[in-house]
């Protein structure tokens, strides 16, 4: 367990905690400068693993992209339900962006504290460990997210397909869509990462959600392409919330403005649920947690 | 340290290349290797059911994705619903030796030059590349072979095609060149970590790759479909087995399969020597 590196003028080793070294003696810190902490430390972490960081997005790019060549040599000159080739290329590269900008590896994380025994020093910690997960998400996407926006940018400079219309509004739509998408999928893999309070296979259970997100989600295709009762299913459930509905948003595809502020109704309904979800697992699961390993 | 490295290994390589008994002492190795999984993995019985369930599982994913382009298209590069099923078979297949084989062996092969364990693999009396290659087996995945041959077997019975005995032994070896391509990508990926020791994930470069080998490579468009035939060589490894089957293809492109795979194992080879020498353990 961490020792304090230096705390004179505090008297107990657990109260120590509350400050944040040395800089800020017996004074609590406040969560601007617990996070800016967090942050801080995720962001090197993340530039010391660069070259991983850029193989993970590799793989992440791969699944759209094989999805994106077959739609397109189906499609040939014509149209398949509604979708042109250059629709189909609109659609994934905004999904691929959508993904990593929304992506969540929490449950990797998660189980492994808990499995292992490594939830026990950040259980003494003054502060919830998921703060931590989310600081570590946030650095990942600016990160990310600046690359990408890069790479978006010139692939668009040399094929107008992928191009996505100027539309101020559209935009924010599409930032807000985003952002509530993002918390939904953390906050699903963080749930997941919990079950392994109670079971020894939750990262099992989480690849059964992606083997069905695959279809509910998008990423094999537009919901509109998918039977009628699978993509109701996927608007009924979380999954459409989580990352197809900010993709039509982004790209337009048959979205209203009406239809848009369902999406968003849809997606806070499912952040409160799984937020709710979240705060059950964590107070019933740290209580029977044992810490093994520690 | 670069010199002692060496010369620990060349006792080994020495005896391993002498003669006719060199093959049955590998025969054996590899028996005492396998044996020793196995009695490890038996502990973990629960991991059988589980290896079921996933295979199931995402063999059925497999064929739903592939029932969605057929909603909207008859054909999928000229192949018909339960031809691609012949060729989901063989993906899962080799999806399972990558999994059983691959990944636990060459898989760790960063792990080991990184934390300079590998030193411990240069001074045993075996060519390191096979023990690197063939030391570990999850037995469980034996699953995905099984019922991704089984899934190949039922698209043909779907298609009404018995295949002749000749077809089916060129099928075999086929796709034996298939995995030999597929473990000679792996270690040619692997190697890499020789020279980029702060790289963990090397091996998600290759199920990034792989994930092209779920159609068949004429469902490609153009360019793409010669970067699969030629460069990164993944049409050989999914797309010709189940040509075969089905009639698609001869018999002939088996040994054209074969042919691939010998001058990728013969190159992977080359690489690995010339990595190795390299090495200089992670204290040197």
């Amino acid at each position: 367990m961490a020792e304090p590196a230096s705390g004179p003028a505090v008297p107990t080793g657990l109260s120590t905690g509350l400050s944040t070294g040395p800089a800020f003696p017996g004074r609590p810190s406040s969560w601007r400068e617990r996070y800016w902490a967090l942050f801080r430390t995720a962001w090197l972490v993340d530039l010391q693993y660069r070259p991983a960081i850029a193989i993970w997005l590799v793989l992440g790019l791969a699944q759209p992209l094989v999805m994106l060549s077959v739609w397109w040599s189906v499609a040939g000159e014509g149209e398949v339900a509604g979708y042109a080739r250059g629709d189909f290329a609109r659609y994934f590269f905004a999904l691929m962006l959508v993904d990593q900008l929304t992506l969540a590896w929490d449950i990797w994380f998660v189980d492994r504290w808990i499995r292992e025994g490594e939830l026990n020093y950040r259980l003494v910690r003054p502060i919830n460990p998921i703060h931590e997960a989310i600081a570590d998400n946030l650095a990942y996407k600016a990160g990310s997210a600046s690359l990408l926006v890069v790479v978006w940018a010139v692939t668009a400079a040399f094929w107008p397909a992928v191009r996505l219309p100027v539309d101020p509004l559209r935009w924010a739509g599409a930032l807000v869509a985003v952002v509530l998408a993002g918390g939904i999928r953390f906050l699903v893999s963080y749930v997941h990462g919990l079950l392994a309070f109670w079971i020894t296979r939750a990262t099992g259970l989480f690849e059964l959600h992606y083997g069905v997100s695959l279809f509910l989600a998008g990423r094999i295709a537009p919901l509109s392409i998918l039977p009628p009762f699978a993509a109701a299913a996927a608007s009924f459930l979380w999954f459409r919330s989580m990352l197809a509905f900010p993709v039509e948003v982004r790209t337009g595809a048959g979205a209203t403005l009406d239809g848009a502020c369902g999406g968003v109704g849809g997606q806070i309904f499912w952040f409160a649920a799984w937020l709710g979800a979240y705060r059950l697992a964590w107070s019933r699961g740290v209580t029977r947690y044992e810490g093994v390993g520690g | 340290m670069r010199g002692r490295v060496g010369e620990a290994k060349a006792p080994g390589t020495a005896r391993a290349g002498s003669g006719g008994g060199t093959l049955r002492r590998y025969a054996a190795v590899l028996r005492a290797f396998w044996a020793a999984n196995l009695e490890e993995e038996l502990q973990y019985r629960a991991n059988f059911f589980a290896s079921l369930a996933s295979t199931a599982f995402w063999l059925v994913a497999a064929l739903l994705t592939a029932g969605i382009f057929f909603r909207q298209t008859s054909t999928l590069g000229g192949w018909g619903f339960w031809e691609v099923a012949t060729l989901l078979g063989v993906f899962n297949t080799v999806a399972g030796v990558v999994e059983a084989f691959l990944r636990p062996n060459i898989g760790r092969l960063v792990q080991l030059v990184r934390q300079g364990s590998l030193d411990f693999v240069l001074t045993k009396p075996v060519d390191p590349q096979f023990h690197v290659s063939f030391r570990r087996l999850v037995v469980w995945h034996v699953t995905d072979v099984v019922f991704g041959l089984g899934l190949t077997a039922y698209a043909l019975h779907r298609l009404d095609r018995v295949p002749s005995l000749e077809s089916v032994a060129a099928f075999a070896l086929a796709l034996g060149a298939g995995v030999a391509i597929v473990y000679a990508l792996w270690l040619a990926l692997m190697t890499l970590a020789f020279w980029f020791v702060a790289v963990e994930n090397l091996a998600v470069l290759f199920d990034a790759l792989f994930e092209s080998a779920r159609f068949p490579v004429s469902a490609y468009p153009g360019p793409l479909r010669f970067i699969l035939v030629y460069i990164l060589p993944m049409a050989w490894i999914t797309t010709i087995p189940p040509s075969i089957l089905t009639g698609r293809m001869g018999t002939e492109a088996a040994l054209a399969a074969m042919a691939v795979a010998t001058v990728l194992l013969g190159l992977t080879r080359l690489l690995w020597r010339v990595a190795l020498r390299r090495y200089t353990s992670a204290g040197g």
